[in-house]
């Protein structure tokens, strides 16, 4: 029996390195094509609205017969787009704060409640989006008629509820990233709970924050379940406002604000891709 | 003896049914380097992060300096931790970490600047204050978080595992650097391991656990050469293992064994209570074994044939048979006598001394 | 831990079970329990317990034939989403490309742009002086414009393609999730790509799969905008008929009727995502 312990480095076997088989070029060349369709089929549509924006025509045609800015400008004039876009804008703000500090609070709870088995409850707090935005809607303008709350605050209340599957989600996958021991050794060295949060957690979590908040200004800039049943005189978002407008009409004014929906979008995604990295956060 | 400043009285935890440890009763004195030691999941740590505040136990209590602190938070301790994987704030500079606890104590920021720096020389991390600590190595994270842990000069000074992350070499040096730093700051050590060669080198005191009980107390000494329970003997270094049932239990410390084998023992026995009749095991320890190629007047003699012999350096390890069939294991020095010891041999074994352990698995309770 | 966090962790989740029990589970629920009260057209509802609604819902060939279309679009559109989704969730989930970041915020993009503007590009294409009719009639394929928009297809396309995102992150979890090596060791034993692919990779992602077809059939069978931008009165599902029945009709009792029905069809398949997924679980 040799006492390995005090025995001499034994050097390991050499590393075999197995390559795994590759495909066929054609294999490999077939499936390529079939994704880049894909990723064409996903994107046309919206690089179609963006180009129909510029059409000098009225026409929904694409290509566009030619270059204007005639649909943008109709854009600025018109009283309720413009209206509806700040309230969109104001709105998704009040919700995706809203919905980022129910979301930290949750997600810590999820996280430091539970050190395995958190799965059930987990999906729980998912449960909005599992559920129509249809229905979440009605049921709220259904309380609305029953319980006398500012119909502004059900609409928040709306949006912030679809907003909240997001934000935990971020939130989870930011902490789960941070070592559950920083926060006891910051207890260890004389910091109380709250201290060790603000001090350990909550700069470390940042990223999650952000692209919580992000998110959730996303969803709710976009949303048009939930305003469709609660939006009223005064507070309409600008989806429900060009829903409505395109019941009857549809000239590319519509096409000239979804761009600008689509690169204000874009942007603030751009501004989470530069901030966290999508990788992370697509783990939901 | 020096004072006590830590006592674990009756100390309980348990995991729903399980057992996590328990009962622990011991002290941990001013000075002393203590060492859990065990194998994984025998409690050591769950020990520890109940010292530290971080775990309360379902029984028992912690008393620091005779006040009972078992329901106060970790914060108010004024214990300085050092956890397995450091642990270390990544987003935090290197003086950011180790000014930490300091500024948590409202120290004013000249003061912290001066401490941080000196305790950072101390550790040999000179000059390192504006590095995060991604960009550090494994060795000096663990220096870092030892001086966080140092600087706020605490009570008691507590090491779950800090040096099994690290590489043999740099453990084999990291062990002699901190021990030699306890003993200049003359700080209270706790220390968690489950390699026994550390716990040997390291400790003043060793407190053994096993599935959450404590099998043993004592110094290394005391461990080696005298362990009460199966567990303690096999955990701690080699030993050969003999069952047999004691015949002969007069008043003093030894006692006669019979074995199977025919061969009698008079054996050191650590639990007094051993009466005539009683099962135990006679513990021969491998370096007590003595080789001789001509028979020794008296003694404890047996002819065996080497069976095997492995070359490991500065020892060589020698399998031994007896006529009646017993294995025996036996380790000498790396000389030209025993070298020259090959498979086939018949030489003369002499046990020089060895222990009788009770063999009912109960561990000798040494509180 | 400190355990007194792990029981005040859970604590935290009190404000989240309180709002969801006041502002989603409360109304719904009430919502709900209206299919069995009694229309009045003075009061909305009357409190008096009746099944008319059902047996209007689920005896009057009309609604009846709008809750088999709405279940038979939601089938295809996630088979749809499947079809396609998993091929893209599969070359993310595995490219080692630098533009990876960006190829997967391409997906997530459209998503984010909202219903309405990927409906109303839809209605570009599709419509009759749309692109494809441009194209197609300028390639001398047809000589009048084919009838795409207000069809069931017209709805099946644009479905398929605003819910596709909701399908491939899951599905991106999942394969992402698994252990490269797997599949590294099913070919070192022998087995071809195919069969590697067969019986490795598409079993264990069954949770994602699961979970990406539940999302999708959820959102299909609750979808109002695209059904009626794109299929209009010829193509009516069950999201369009409860928004008529209460915003105009302002029959609530029937529209809960048929939001009932719209639910459990919904929990059963909720059901079989969470059967078979937990079997699994991790």
């Amino acid at each position: 029996m040799p006492p390995d312990a005090r025995a001499a480095t034994v050097a390991g076997p050499a590393r075999v390195v197995v390559a795994a088989r590759r495909p066929p070029r054609l294999g490999r060349f077939a499936f390529g094509i079939a994704v880049t369709a894909i990723y064409v089929f996903l994107l046309a549509p919206v690089a179609i609205i963006v180009f129909s924006s510029f059409n000098p025509t009225e026409a929904n045609t694409f290509p566009p017969g030619g270059f204007s800015l005639r649909w943008y400008g109709k854009f600025l004039e018109s009283e309720r787009f413009v209206g509806s876009f700040r309230f969109s804008l104001w709105l998704a703000v009040v919700a995706a704060v809203a919905a980022t500090l129910i979301g930290f609070v949750t997600a810590y709870g999820l996280v430091r409640g539970w050190q395995r088995g958190r799965g059930l409850v987990q999906s729980l707090a998912m449960l909005p989006m599992m559920v129509p935005h249809l229905l979440i809607s009605i049921s709220l303008l259904l309380a609305l008629l029953i319980v006398p709350v500012p119909e502004l605050a059900v609409l928040i209340v709306g949006h912030v509820l679809i907003c909240l599957p997001f934000t935990i989600a971020c939130i989870v996958a930011s902490l789960e990233g941070i070592d559950a021991q920083l926060e006891l050794a910051a207890l260890t060295l004389g910091a109380s709970r709250a201290r060790a949060l603000w001090e350990v957690v909550i700069p470390l979590v940042a990223p999650g924050l952000l692209s919580a908040l992000l998110f959730a200004f996303m969803v709710s800039f976009g949303d048009v379940y939930i305003a469709l049943f609660l939006s009223g005189p005064g507070r309409t978002t600008l989806p429900i406002e060009v829903f409505a407008y395109m019941q009857w009409e549809s000239t590319p004014v519509v096409a000239a604000i979804t761009t600008v929906q689509i690169l204000l979008i874009i942007g603030l995604g751009l501004v989470i891709e530069r901030l966290v990295g999508l990788r992370k956060i697509m783990r939901v | 003896m020096a004072k006590s400043i830590l006592e674990l009285s009756g100390v309980i935890k348990r995991y729903g049914a399980t057992l996590g440890v328990g009962p622990v009763d011991v002290d941990l004195r001013e000075g002393e380097f203590l060492t859990l030691l065990g194998p994984s999941g025998c409690g050591k740590t769950t020990t520890l992060h109940i010292v530290a505040g971080l775990l309360s136990p379902d029984e028992g209590c912690v008393l620091l300096g005779g006040r009972d602190v078992t329901r106060l938070d970790p914060q108010h301790r004024d214990m300085g931790v050092v956890f397995q994987n450091y642990a270390l704030f990544p987003h935090k500079t290197v003086f950011d970490n180790v000014a930490f606890g300091l500024r948590m104590r409202g120290m004013p920021r000249h003061d912290i600047v001066e401490r941080v720096g000196r305790m950072l020389t101390l550790v040999g991390l000179p000059g390192v204050e504006t590095r995060l600590p991604g960009q550090l190595s494994g060795g000096q994270r663990q220096r870092v978080a030892l001086a966080r842990a140092l600087v706020i000069e605490p009570t008691i000074l507590l090491l779950d595992e800090p040096l099994s992350n690290l590489d043999a070499v740099l453990r084999k040096r990291m062990r002699l650097d901190l021990r030699d730093l306890q003993q200049r700051l003359g700080i209270a050590t706790i220390f968690v391991t489950h390699d026994q060669d550390e716990a040997f080198e390291m400790s003043d005191r060793v407190v053994l656990l096993n599935h959450g009980r404590i099998e043993q107390i004592g110094t290394p000494e005391e461990l080696y050469d005298d362990p009460t329970t199966r567990f303690a003997a096999e955990f701690i270094g080699e030993t050969n293992l003999i069952e047999g049932v004691v015949v002969v239990a007069a008043a003093g410390p030894t006692v006669t064994v019979d074995t199977p084998e025919g061969v009698r023992y008079d054996a050191v026995a650590p639990d007094a209570r051993l009466q005539s009749g009683d099962a135990v095991y006679v513990m021969i320890r491998p370096e007590r074994i003595d080789l001789l190629t001509e028979r020794p007047a008296g003694g404890l003699v047996m002819a065996v044939t080497v069976t095997k012999r492995v070359f490991a350096g500065d020892i060589i390890a020698f399998e031994l048979r007896t006529d009646r069939g017993l294995l025996l294991r036996s380790t000498k020095p790396s000389v030209v006598e025993y070298r020259a010891l090959s498979p086939g041999t018949r030489v003369w074994a002499v046990v020089r001394d060895c222990r009788a352990l009770r063999r009912d698995g109960g561990a000798v309770s040494n509180a | 831990m400190p355990e007194g966090s792990a029981r005040a962790g859970r604590l935290l989740l009190a404000p989240i079970a309180f709002l969801y029990l006041i502002a989603l589970l409360a109304p719904i629920g009430f919502f709900l329990v209206m299919s069995v009260f009694r229309y009045s057209a003075l009061d909305l509802w009357v409190p008096t317990v009746t099944g008319e609604n059902f047996a209007r819902v689920l005896g009057e060939s009309y609604h009846r034939a709008i809750i088999l279309r709405t279940l038979k679009i939601a089938f295809f559109t996630t088979v749809g989403c499947l079809a396609l989704g998993y091929p893209l969730a599969w070359y993310l989930a595995r490219t080692t490309s630098a533009w990876r970041g960006v190829l997967m915020f391409l997906v997530i993009a459209p998503l984010m742009t909202g219903v309405i503007v990927r409906t109303y590009g839809w209605i570009v294409l599709l419509g009759s002086e749309g692109t494809i009719n441009t194209l197609l009639r300028g390639l001398g394929l047809i000589d009048r414009p084919l009838k795409i928009l207000h069809t069931e297809l017209a709805v099946f396309i644009a479905l398929v393609h605003i819910l596709l995102p909701y399908m491939v992150f899951p599905l991106f979890s999942a394969l992402a999730g698994q252990d490269p090596d797997l599949e590294r060791a099913a070919n070192t034993l022998g087995a071809s790509r195919a069969r590697t692919f067969l019986e490795v990779t598409l079993p264990l992602s069954r949770p994602g799969v699961l979970m990406g077809s539940a999302l999708v059939f959820t959102l299909t069978a609750g979808a109002v905008v695209t059904p009626a931008l794109m299929g209009g009165k010829d193509v009516q599902m069950l999201g369009q008929t409860i928004y008529e029945l209460t915003m105009s009709t302002l029959n609530w009792p029937l529209a809960s009727a048929v939001a009932f029905v719209l639910v459990v069809c919904q929990l059963a398949i909720l059901l079989l995502y969470f059967g078979s997924g937990r079997r699994r679980a991790a």
